[in-house]
């Protein structure tokens, strides 16, 4: 790839992005053109499509993929030698800015998790040979990546993985069950945190390898939700052959890796603010439902409606307001946990709202466009409270790390893995 | 001229220079001290936000001896009067009366008044409520008429206005009357014949109100006759800017002084702060504060650089609604953080308490803010 090796100001930016967009995708269609009644109704936060559907989407998005990065477009704050742009943040945004005029595949399937959150924990912790095969790989659309932290007894406290990694020779042999891993089934390699040193403290004794998911003993389980669909897998690892020069930073230092994807994915999960979903929540399509169903002049329906409304264009302030301070050069703060936070709040808040106006047309579908298809978000929001961090665990680093306030006594970070391990079974069975 | 673009400098610097004088001139005491006043305010202090800070001028052109600033500017002020529950004529005089002039559009008028009020020698009302608190158009009923038949520009104003912030001490009283032409406002001194001022028993002892009587009270036309109905409307678009962004100060200082005694007390032999049930209690005020800030800060942006059609509208009107209910939960959450201290009459908690409710029912209260709300939103 050629690129001009100047940083492009924003604006001449996003008129090379808009002649690339112009020459590879339609415009969207206007929003401000929606109609009640028409076109597509469905308000989903998790895919219920069936497997030929969800596949053909994920080639979609491979394919879109591949096209922005031989484009340049691929990762644009990524560092040049990995096929990246060397640009900002504030071109990233531009970029986004000026895609969501146009109608592209959605490219979430690598994006949320490989490109947002396991991308940088890659180039800050891999091998020189695993960031030159694996991170163009992945920013062309040919590998996406999930994320193998998560285990049964390892969610919010997810420095109590027992995964165990065990060394032979040059590789490392690993053993082990992870759950809540996204995009699994689609993924050709995944950051897997595992136990290597159960006799150091819990958070010293961890080590990070990046497995290739086609290895023998990988085995790839999908998990059904209660919307129906199965975004998550469980991951089951066998006698799983990683070689040491696949671990991603130091034996036992897994933890500051897991801290580099963890801090990626509040940001990620946190700006997931566009798309179809958002649209659903825009005042006027509020508007045109409850017109729709003969709610609009109900008093209490109002107040519900201006509250749920406020909170949404509070929430839109505080990003436009973080995305102000970064592209001026400040670090966020935290609008982060707090965005992250409001995401969830704000359309848990709304699926409820829409479904109580409703009232037993979300119960069971009449057929009436536009409302028995809230019942798909109503659906996700329990989900939406808890991935990517639980609103408990948000609320944590809030009150401590901005706040100050103390931690809980008792959260034992000193004493060797192995003797929690014994207390815990000890509490569990009393 | 409106000076715009104003750098986050400058107004830190501001913000800096105004905390510190609160600190000195309005701590608890003070505010107790002023709140027991009849005047409800230190005329000292006002005398020296003046002098030293130029605050009432902040906003007023350069044309009318202000320093011509905008409502980001305005806003970092009122942030910290809010923390500190500063008893002032600022909020009267600058946030309603000044900027009642000015969307006046009456040159003469605004020559004659702001460089008073400018340079803080004038305090100023705007007296709009009636009987029922409302800041509706159609419910006033306080009546203008021309004085004499000779065409001269004297009226005078017969009727009866509430909620009057500072109205008993003001100098100036711009009043919303009705002429045959519809609600106009109207110039009127203080001290008038046939102008008699009451001060209210208040809920925030820390915001004078007064009732006021006009019994043919001379007054002047401001503007055009008849235009008040739009001029109230943008009044209120800026007033409750302003008043959100005290609304974010006072449920900061909420916040801090919650997290500040979370840190602090203990019980069970733990620092109360350990405990997820009030950890989250303050994260949950920390999530609120954060939102507020927010709206309130990106109102006052658009305000002063513009925005897309409807969009100051909009914000303004979903910043007050999200702010009055920020800082009511910001004010209860911090009695219950502070556990029996927190609603006892020596402890400052209920102070914020007051003003929190009080802020939040001005203009006509959660009903109206959400009808408004979404009548800005074309809902």
């Amino acid at each position: 790839m050629a690129h001009d090796t100047d940083v492009p100001d924003p604006a001449a930016f996003a008129a090379e992005v808009r002649a690339f967009l112009d020459a590879h995708a339609r415009p969207a269609a206007d929003r401000a053109g929606f109609v009640w009644g028409e076109g597509d109704d469905r308000v989903a936060y998790f895919s219920s499509d069936p497997p030929e559907v969800e596949q053909a989407a994920t080639q979609a998005a491979r394919d879109w993929q591949r096209t922005r990065y031989e484009n340049g477009f691929g990762w644009i704050t990524g560092p040049k030698e990995y096929g990246g742009r060397g640009l900002t943040p504030v071109h990233d945004m531009v970029y986004d800015a000026v895609e969501a005029e146009y109608d592209v595949p959605d490219t979430g399937v690598l994006a949320v998790v490989g490109l947002g959150m396991i991308g940088p924990t890659i180039l800050a912790h891999a091998r020189q040979h695993i960031k030159d095969h694996w991170l163009p790989a992945m920013y062309r659309g040919d590998a996406i990546a999930c994320q193998l932290f998560s285990e049964p007894d390892a969610g919010s406290d997810l420095a109590s993985v027992q995964t165990r990694a065990v060394r032979d020779g040059d590789t490392w042999v690993l053993n082990g069950q992870k759950v809540w891993t996204s995009v699994a089934h689609h993924s050709r390699i995944g950051v897997a945190l595992t136990r290597t040193n159960p006799d150091a403290p819990k958070h010293k004794g961890i080590t990070a390898f990046l497995v290739d998911m086609t290895t023998p003993g990988v085995e790839v389980r999908p998990l059904r939700q209660m919307t129906g669909g199965a975004d998550f897998n469980e991951v089951f690892l066998t006698d799983v052959r990683v070689p040491d020069d696949h671990r991603l930073g130091e034996v036992d230092g897994g933890w500051t890796v897991a801290l580099t994807t963890l801090m990626n994915e509040r940001a990620t999960v946190g700006n997931e603010g566009a798309g179809p979903v958002a649209a659903a929540l825009s005042p006027e399509r509020l508007a045109a439902l409850l017109r729709a169903t003969w709610t609009l002049d109900d008093h209490a329906v109002r107040a519900r409606l201006a509250d749920l409304l406020a909170d949404i264009k509070a929430t839109e302030a505080l990003n436009a307001r973080a995305m102000r301070s970064l592209r001026a050069g400040h670090s966020p703060g935290p609008e982060m946990s707090v965005s992250k936070l409001m995401y969830g709040q704000n359309l848990t808040r709304a699926a409820h709202f829409v479904t109580d106006v409703l009232g037993p047309s979300a119960v069971a579908d009449t057929g009436q466009w536009g409302t028995y298809a809230w019942s798909e978000l109503l659906l996700a929001t329990p989900a939406l409270r808890i991935l990517g961090g639980t609103e408990e665990i948000m609320k944590n680093i809030l009150a401590e790390r901005v706040l100050g306030l103390p931690k809980e006594p008792g959260i034992d970070t000193k004493s060797p893995f192995r003797e929690l391990r014994g207390v815990r079974t000890k509490e569990g069975s009393a | 001229m409106t000076v715009v673009g104003t750098s986050h400098e400058e107004l830190e610097e501001l913000r800096a220079a105004v905390r510190s004088f609160l600190e000195a001139k309005s701590s608890e005491e003070a505010v107790r001290k002023a709140a027991e006043t009849e005047l409800r305010y230190d005329p000292q202090v006002w005398a020296q936000m003046a002098e030293q800070l130029r605050l009432p001028g902040l906003i007023v052109p350069e044309e009318y001896g202000g320093d011509g600033f905008g409502q980001v500017a305005l806003g970092v002020v009122l942030e910290e009067a809010g923390r500190a529950l500063l008893c002032s004529p600022l909020f009267a005089t600058v946030v309603l009366a000044a900027q009642a002039l000015l969307a006046s559009g009456d040159h003469e008028a605004c020559a004659r008044h702001l460089p008073g009020i400018a340079a803080g020698r004038t305090t100023a009302a705007l007296a709009v409520a009636e009987d029922s608190g409302a800041w509706d158009p159609v419910q006033i009923r306080t009546r203008a008429v021309r004085a004499q038949e000779d065409g001269s520009n004297g009226w005078e104003l017969t009727g009866s206005k509430s909620f009057v912030v500072d109205g008993a001490s003001a100098e100036l009283l711009l009043v919303i009357a009705r002429t045959t032409a519809g609600p106009s406002l109207f110039a009127v001194d203080g001290k008038a014949p046939g102008v008699t001022a009451e001060a209210m028993e208040t809920l925030d002892a820390t915001r004078a109100m007064a009732r006021l009587r006009l019994d043919a009270a001379p007054a002047t036309l401001v503007g055009t006759d008849g235009a008040g109905g739009r001029l109230m409307a943008r009044v209120l678009d800026s007033a409750v800017v302003g008043l959100a962004a005290e609304q974010v100060g006072g449920a900061g200082r909420c916040l801090d002084a919650s997290a500040e005694y979370a840190r602090t007390r203990t019980q069970f032999g733990r620092a109360i702060g350990t405990f997820q049930a009030v950890k989250h209690k303050c994260a949950d005020m920390l999530v609120q504060v954060e939102l507020a800030r927010a709206v309130a800060r990106e109102a006052a942006r658009i305000a002063d650089e513009g925005g897309e059609p409807g969009e100051f509208a909009a914000t303004a009107a979903a910043a007050h609604v999200y702010c009055s209910r920020a800082f009511m939960s910001a004010a209860m959450e911090n009695i219950q953080v502070h556990g029996g201290i927190g609603f006892t009459w020596e402890h400052p908690a209920h102070l914020y308490f007051r003003r929190a409710k009080s802020s939040q029912l001005m203009f006509g209260g959660p009903s109206a803010q959400h009808e408004r709300f979404l009548e800005r939103l074309g809902i």
